[in-house]
């Protein structure tokens, strides 16, 4: 089985087939100090792309609860469960198994089916607490409380070593040049499921009326048109941005992506030790259970908590975050400088330029000119 | 943190409730005896004897099959390609086959505990195969064929079947107990696209791709190798298959001349693969049993 590089884990894996980078990756960061769960990316998404027949349960974006929500049921824990222990090194390498490189000889992935019923509730579990158990109620009497959970948004990742691609019979799944999208092409699947059940992330989906399987598309007829996709610029909360990531060797200071994942190491992959290198990254939540977030995010996690709690003497870093959101197109380059924020597309042209630090502005309790009090409701 | 409104919001879009229990878990039936098939001996070579019957329509209850001779063929999870089953499901198929100058019938028949039909994620259905070279037999690889080497495949699936009988199934006869407010273009009250209009959201059906769209029983389909199989448009093939008391009777019945697939002629010998999927076994692509090579026939 040919070898490819895996930045995520500092070695070579075992991947189906020969390393070959997009000249371009699509990929997502998202602040998850920020998310509400207020599903928003969620609806933006559902309704532009999954409001047909056989898609009713289809959420290519969904917002669960960590750590008791998932959609489907509890597909990290299950997987996980399946991969079993694996280990770090010292110098946070991957000393355990990636999925593929634990198959068994008859199969492409370690993989566990979903049934119909996991599908079913794709809110399960929202807004349950983790930590300690919760006799007399689940009050926070001191701080820091025992008690937390945060809220994952999550798309497909659009992985450089997609397991939904490797494990494709008919070659039907494809991963685009340009963007490194990755699409199942629906005029070639034909719904055998091997995709359903080898994305452990469970992003590849069946649907029942056109008997082929479904996925998160990236929104690529907006990509392609320099927009960030609908669950980016619908985001009330501003937590996420979308842009394209390069691998750490050729990492430019000024792409957003870059920044934040390679230079700050502020965001992070998301269980990394599966081993096909997903491209949607976390800014972890600082509150929740640190050995939760080694789970998930792998061992750089304490870095990148300490580098967010560290923004209010970036300026650079903080200029950035007050970038996103703040415009629908993709920023491809980004500068902070005489306390703004600006952000320019691939040829160069400026996008936006927002203030690092908003204005304030003190008005007086009484509005003289029309007779009335002012007051902050909106 | 209190519940979103929105996540209500959607619940007016798609309000569902989880189908439970065993009145809409589709058309699995529960495990049965097997029905006694006479016993066969293993062949190694199948002769096609000639009828005097229309074979155009596929007949499982045929009276011409009581005088074809009927043979036993060894199947084994196919081992060449992963994704692969752990253990062979069927490890023997019945087989018999006649012809009539213009037509030539397969019938096969295999024990299959349960019946499965397919229709809903995770269910997939009990299907068979039978392949025929393109061209030369000695050289076309068994499996699949291979490049330039095309095989011609006919493809029966009990769901394709369902298809044929009762038509494809909507949304809410595989999930009775879902409850949806709307389809876009199919408002209740304002109908307001066309048939292609509605199509644009489903992906599958709006690029055209036959897996979408109801099915005749039986799909031909050209391979040049593994993940190449391709379905063919027009349909000169038939199957027909009943399920009694755990053992699946399946007819294939084509034309022996088809322009630019396969052809069968009276006095030659070419070859025949078949392959079997045990839907109620997850059985599904390359999780299938198959020959290992060629089973040399007749035709007289």
């Amino acid at each position: 089985m040919p070898k490819v590089k895996n930045w995520h884990l500092g070695r070579e894996i075992e991947y189906s087939y020969d390393d070959h980078r997009p000249a371009k990756q699509w990929a997502i960061v998202f602040d998850l100090n920020k998310c509400i769960a207020c599903q928003t990316c969620t609806l933006a998404c559902k309704t532009t792309w999954t409001s047909g027949k056989g898609q009713e349960y289809m959420f290519w974006n969904n917002v669960e609860t960590k750590p008791w929500g998932g959609y489907p049921l509890a597909w990290d824990l299950r997987i996980l469960e399946k991969l079993g222990r694996q280990e770090w090194g010292a110098n946070g390498e991957y000393l355990g198994k990636t999925l593929i490189e634990a198959a068994p000889a008859n199969e492409r992935v370690l993989h566990y089916a979903p049934t119909d019923e996991d599908w079913m509730y794709p809110n399960i579990g929202e807004d349950d607490c983790g930590g300690g158990t919760v006799d007399g109620g689940g009050h926070m009497g001191e701080l820091p409380h025992d008690k937390w959970f945060f809220y994952l948004p999550r798309t497909c990742a659009h992985c450089t070593y997609p397991a939904c691609l490797a494990a494709c019979p008919r070659k039907a799944i494809y991963k685009r040049e340009e963007d490194g999208i990755v699409l199942i092409d629906q005029s070639r699947c034909k719904g055998y499921g091997e995709c359903v059940r080898a994305c452990p992330y469970k992003k590849s989906m069946y649907n029942p009326y056109t008997r082929v399987s479904e996925k998160c598309i990236g929104c690529y007829p907006a990509v392609e048109q320099g927009i960030q996709p609908q669950c980016v610029v619908n985001c009330i909360g501003k937590i996420r941005v979308m842009g394209f990531i390069s691998p750490p060797a050729q990492a430019r200071r000024d792409n957003p992506i870059d920044y934040l994942v390679h230079e700050k190491g502020l965001a992070l992959p998301y269980y990394p030790q599966l081993g096909l290198e997903p491209n949607i990254y976390y800014i972890p939540p600082i509150h929740a259970d640190r050995d939760y977030l080694h789970q998930m995010f792998g061992p750089r996690v304490d870095d990148a908590i300490a580098a967010y709690q560290a923004l209010p003497e970036d300026p650079r870093a903080s200029g950035l975050l007050c970038l996103i959101g703040s415009t629908d197109r993709i920023i491809h380059r980004f500068d902070v400088k005489g306390g703004s924020a600006v952000g320019f597309d691939d040829k160069g042209a400026e996008l936006v330029r927002v203030p690092v630090t908003e204005k304030i502005i003190e008005r007086a309790a009484f509005d003289a000119r029309i007779g009335a009090i002012r007051n902050n409701t909106p | 943190m209190s519940r979103n409104p929105d996540w209500h919001l959607l619940s007016t879009l798609v309000v569902a409730a989880a189908c439970s229990g065993a009145a809409c878990k589709g058309k699995k039936s529960s495990p049965a005896q097997e029905a006694p098939e006479p016993p066969a001996a293993p062949i190694s070579a199948l002769e096609v004897k000639a009828v005097n019957a229309d074979l155009s329509v596929p007949d499982p209850a045929a009276p011409y099959w009581k005088d074809a001779a009927r043979g036993q063929v060894a199947l084994l999870a196919q081992p060449m390609v992963t994704p692969r089953p752990e253990v062979t499901t069927t490890d023997h198929i019945v087989v018999a086959a006649v012809h009539n100058a213009s037509h030539i019938s397969f019938r096969l028949s295999w024990p299959d505990s349960e019946r499965s039909e397919a229709g809903r994620l995770g269910e997939f259905s009990d299907a068979a195969a039978i392949q025929f070279p393109v061209g030369d037999v000695t050289k076309t690889p068994p499996m699949m064929g291979g490049p330039e080497l095309p095989v011609h495949i006919f493809h029966w699936r009990a769901q394709y079947q369902r298809d044929q009988e009762k038509g494809k199934p909507e949304m809410n006869q595989l999930y009775p107990n879902m409850s949806v407010d709307m389809y876009p273009m199919e408002f209740k009250e304002a109908p307001s696209g066309t048939a292609a209009q509605q199509e644009d959201f489903s992906p599958g059906k709006a690029e055209g791709n036959p897996q979408s769209y109801q099915k005749g029983g039986v799909d031909e389909i050209i391979a040049e190798g593994f993940s190449t199989s391709a379905v063919q448009a027009g349909h000169s093939g038939a199957g027909k298959g009943e399920w009694v008391n755990g053992r699946w009777t399946l007819v294939i019945t084509r034309p022996l001349t088809i322009e630019g697939g396969s052809s069968l002629a009276v006095g030659q010998e070419t070859g025949v693969a078949f392959a079997v999927w045990q839907g109620g076994k997850a059985e599904v692509g390359s999780r299938k049993s198959v020959m290992m090579s060629w089973l040399p026939t007749k035709v007289l």
